[in-house]
C-alpha cells in the first residue's frame, strides 16, 4: 500500500510500504477511505516533537471500511463503515472505564519515554511520534471494539471523517469549559478544532462566542459558518478588545486551540514582536520547547474565577508562565488530549439532527499522492485551506 | 546523544547550527552594545559568546541541565535495591494466584526462558544474557500470605543472587489492587544491580517496572500492545523502545 511518510523536518513523501497485518487479537484492519490533515501534525512535521523517526507514517484522522478483524473483536463486522478515534483506548483500564481514554494506561507500547519526561505514560496515538506509541494510521487499529465506531446511515463520509479528531477535540474543549447559559466563550485559533469548539460552545448554551486568529479566511469562516464574532490579533490588542466586548469582565471561558507554536501579536519592532522573539530564541536554544503566547493571553483576559480549557497541543516546557495572575484570579485549568470515545455517539446525533455539520472544514479533497503538497498548503494556510482530505 | 532539529542524532558534545548562529549573532550584538556603553565586561561576554559560537562549543545543553533539573525524572532507587509499583484493575486474589504460579512469571521478564517448578517452594530459573549466555539460579519462596505477599530468595550458587518481595493491597476507591515489587541484588559474588544491567542490558528499575507493566496489561486487556510488525517507510518493520529512549 502507499502511505505518507515523514523523513525529516518538512520532508514528507508518499511511499510504498508493506500492508499491515493483525498483530493482536483485538485488532482490526481498516481500509482507509478518507484521511485528513490535522494542525497537530504540523508540530511533528516541523520537528517540534522529539521522538519522530524517519520513515514514520503520519496522519491520525480517518474514515474507512473494516476489512479484517482479530478473533476477539465482537462489535464490528467486515464491511462496516467506521471512523477511528485518533487516540487509542484499551477500554479496560481505570481511565478508560471513567471515559478518560486519552489517559489510557495500556495502549502505549513504548511508555518509557513519556514516563521519563512526564512522570507517567498516556494513551497511544495514531501517527503521532514514538512518545505516543508510534502507531501508523494505515490502518491497523488495536482494541478495535473500543476505538472504531460505525458511522450512521444519515452521516456522510465528509462529515464523519472529522469525528475522528477535530470534532471531539473541539467538543471536549467546550465541555471542559463547563459552559453555562449566558456565558461568553473566547476561542484562540480558528482552525478546524477551534471552529468545532465554537459550534459546540453554542450547542452547550453559550450566549456569545469570540474567535481569535489572524488568517482572514479562517476569521471569515468562524463568522459565517461557526456563528462567532471574531478578532484579528494582528490588528487589535486582544486584551483590550475582549474586555471591551465583555463589559470589562473578560470571557467566562477561554479555549486554547493553538498550542505550542503560538505567536502573540504583541508590541513589535519593525514587525517582529518582542515576546515572539523571546520565545523563538529560547526554543532555538532549547531552553523552552513550547511557545506559550496564547496561555499568557488567556490568563490575562479570562474573567476572575473563569475557566481555561486547553486542547492546543504542548509537548514540553514553557517559560514566563504568569502563575501569580492565574492563582490570584482563581482560574480553573482544564486540559488534555481528547477522550473522543466519550463523545462520538453524541456527535453523530448532533450531525444527524442537523445541529452540527463539520463537512465544511473540508476545503480541499486530493489524492494521497499529492499529500506532501497538501500538507504544505495546509501549513502555509494558502488557498483558503482549512482542511485537506486525502482519498487513496 | 541528543536529537538535533533535523531529526537526526548527533553527539551531545557539539553545538547545533542554529545554536552556533544564535551564539555568534548574540555575541556580536552584546559585544557592540558593551563597547558603545563602555562596559568592558559586557563586551568581553559578547566576545566570548561569539568565539564559543564560532568554535561550536555547546552552550545550551549544560545551561539546560543546570536550569532545568526536573526536565527528566532520574531513577531514585539505589543500584542494589529497586522497587516498582503499579495499580491493576483486578482483585488481589487474581493477581496473587497468577504470581504464585511462578511459571507465569517468564512472560513478565523478556530475558527469562523458562521457570521449572522443583517443589511447592523451590523453582529453577533459566534466563539468557546478551549473545545467549545462560544465566541460571534456584529460588525458594520464604513467606506466603494469601492474597497479600510473597517473598523469595535465591539459593547458593545462583548466577544472579537476589531477594524479592511482591505485595498486593486493595487500591482505594475500588480501583483494583496496588502491586509493589521490590528486588534486592546483593553481593557476595556479585556487584548488586550492576549485575542486572550487565547480564540483561537494562537497568534494574526499568526491568521491575516493565515486569509490572506486563502484568497489568495481561491482566487488564489480555494482550501486550505492540507495534512490532507494523509497516513503516523504513523498509523494515522493526521497532524497539530503546531506539527512541536511548
Amino acid at each position: 500500500m502507499r502511505a505518507l511518510c515523514w523523513n525529516g523536518v518538512n520532508d514528507l513523501r508518499v511511499e510504498r510500504v508493506p500492508d499491515p497485518t493483525i498483530l493482536g487479537p483485538q485488532d482490526a484492519i481498516i481500509k482507509v477511505g478518507l484521511s485528513s490533515v490535522c494542525g497537530s501534525d504540523l508540530h511533528l512535521i516541523g520537528g517540534h516533537v522529539p521522538t519522530m523517526r524517519a520513515g514514520d507514517i503520519i496522519g491520525h484522522e480517518f474514515l474507512g471500511e473494516v476489512v479484517e478483524k482479530g478473533p476477539e473483536v465482537t462489535r464490528l463486522n467486515r464491511g462496516d463503515r467506521v471512523i477511528t478515534v485518533s487516540i487509542i483506548g484499551c477500554g479496560k483500564c481505570w481511565h478508560c472505564e471513567h471515559e478518560e481514554f486519552s489517559l489510557c494506561d495500556n495502549s502505549n507500547p513504548q511508555p518509557a519515554f513519556e514516563e521519563a519526561a512526564y512522570g507517567h505514560c498516556t494513551a497511544g496515538i495514531f501517527g503521532y511520534s514514538h512518545a505516543f506509541g508510534g502507531y501508523a494510521e494505515y490502518i491497523r487499529v488495536p482494541f478495535a471494539d473500543t476505538n472504531c465506531f460505525r458511522v450512521p446511515e444519515g452521516v456522510t463520509d465528509e462529515q464523519a471523517v472529522f469525528v475522528s479528531d477535530a470534532v471531539p477535540t473541539g467538543y471536549m474543549a467546550a465541555d471542559m469549559g463547563s459552559i453555562k447559559p449566558g456565558d461568553v466563550v473566547a476561542v484562540w485559533g480558528c482552525g478546524g478544532v477551534g471552529q468545532m469548539a465554537m459550534k459546540s460552545a453554542f450547542l452547550m448554551g453559550a450566549e456569545r462566542v469570540i474567535g481569535i486568529d489572524r488568517v482572514p479566511d479562517r476569521l471569515r469562516a468562524a463568522q459565517m459558518k461557526a456563528g462567532a464574532e471574531t478578532l484579528d490579533y494582528s490588528r487589535v490588542d486582544v486584551y483590550d478588545a475582549l474586555l471591551a466586548m465583555t463589559g470589562g469582565r473578560g470571557p467566562d471561558v477561554c479555549i486554547d486551540a493553538v498550542g505550542m507554536e503560538a505567536d502573540s501579536g504583541a508590541p513589535s519592532i519593525k514587525g517582529l514582536a518582542i515576546e515572539d522573539l523571546y520565545d523563538r530564541g529560547k526554543q532555538v536554544l532549547r531552553l523552552e520547547s513550547d511557545r506559550p503566547a496564547v496561555l499568557r493571553q488567556m490568563i490575562q483576559c479570562c474573567r476572575k474565577g473563569g475557566t481555561l480549557s486547553i486542547v492546543g497541543v504542548y509537548g514540553g516546557l514553557i517559560d514566563k508562565f504568569p502563575m501569580g495572575a492565574a492563582m490570584n484570579k482563581a482560574l480553573t485549568f482544564r486540559m488534555g488530549q481528547q477522550h473522543g470515545q466519550r463523545y462520538v455517539k453524541r456527535l453523530f446525533e448532533h450531525i444527524e439532527k442537523g445541529e452540527l455539520d463539520p463537512a465544511y472544514l473540508l476545503t480541499h479533497k486530493w489524492v494521497l499522492d499529492d499529500a506532501p503538497q497538501g500538507y504544505r498548503m495546509f501549513k502555509e494556510k494558502a488557498d483558503d485551506c482549512m482542511r485537506v482530505v486525502f482519498a487513496p | 546523544m541528543s536529537r538535533g532539529r533535523d531529526g537526526g542524532w548527533r553527539p551531545e558534545g557539539s553545538a547545533g547550527t542554529l545554536e552556533r548562529w544564535a551564539a555568534i549573532l548574540g555575541g556580536t550584538a552584546l559585544g557592540f552594545a558593551g563597547a558603545r556603553r563602555g562596559s568592558w565586561a559586557l563586551a568581553a561576554l559578547g566576545g566570548g559568546l561569539f568565539l564559543a559560537g564560532a568554535a561550536g562549543v555547546p552552550l545550551s545543553s549544560p545551561l539546560r541541565r543546570a536550569a532545568l533539573p526536573a526536565l527528566r525524572r532520574e531513577p531514585t532507587t539505589t543500584q542494589a535495591t529497586t522497587q516498582a509499583n503499579v495499580t491493576v484493575a483486578v482483585p488481589a486474589e487474581k493477581l496473587f494466584r497468577h504470581w504464585r504460579n511462578v511459571r507465569h512469571l517468564a512472560a513478565l521478564f523478556p530475558h527469562l526462558d523458562a521457570v521449572e517448578i522443583l517443589s511447592d517452594t523451590e523453582s529453577r530459573w533459566k534466563a539468557h544474557g546478551p549473545g545467549g549466555v545462560p544465566v541460571v539460579w534456584n529460588s525458594r519462596i520464604d513467606k506466603v500470605r494469601e492474597n497479600e505477599l510473597i517473598t523469595w530468595h535465591t539459593l547458593e550458587g545462583a548466577d544472579l543472587p537476589h531477594r524479592g518481595i511482591v505485595l498486593f493491597r486493595p487500591a482505594p476507591g475500588g480501583r483494583g489492587t496496588e502491586v509493589s515489587l521490590t528486588l534486592a541484588y546483593h553481593p557476595p559474588g556479585g556487584a548488586g544491580g550492576d549485575d542486572v544491567s550487565r547480564l540483561f542490558g537494562v537497568a534494574p528499575e526499568q526491568q521491575a517496572r516493565e515486569a509490572l507493566r506486563c502484568l497489568k496489561r495481561l491482566m487488564e486487556v489480555g494482550e501486550l500492545p505492540t507495534i512490532d510488525g507494523q509497516p513503516s517507510g523504513r523498509g523494515e518493520s522493526r521497532s524497539r523502545t530503546q531506539e527512541v529512549t536511548g
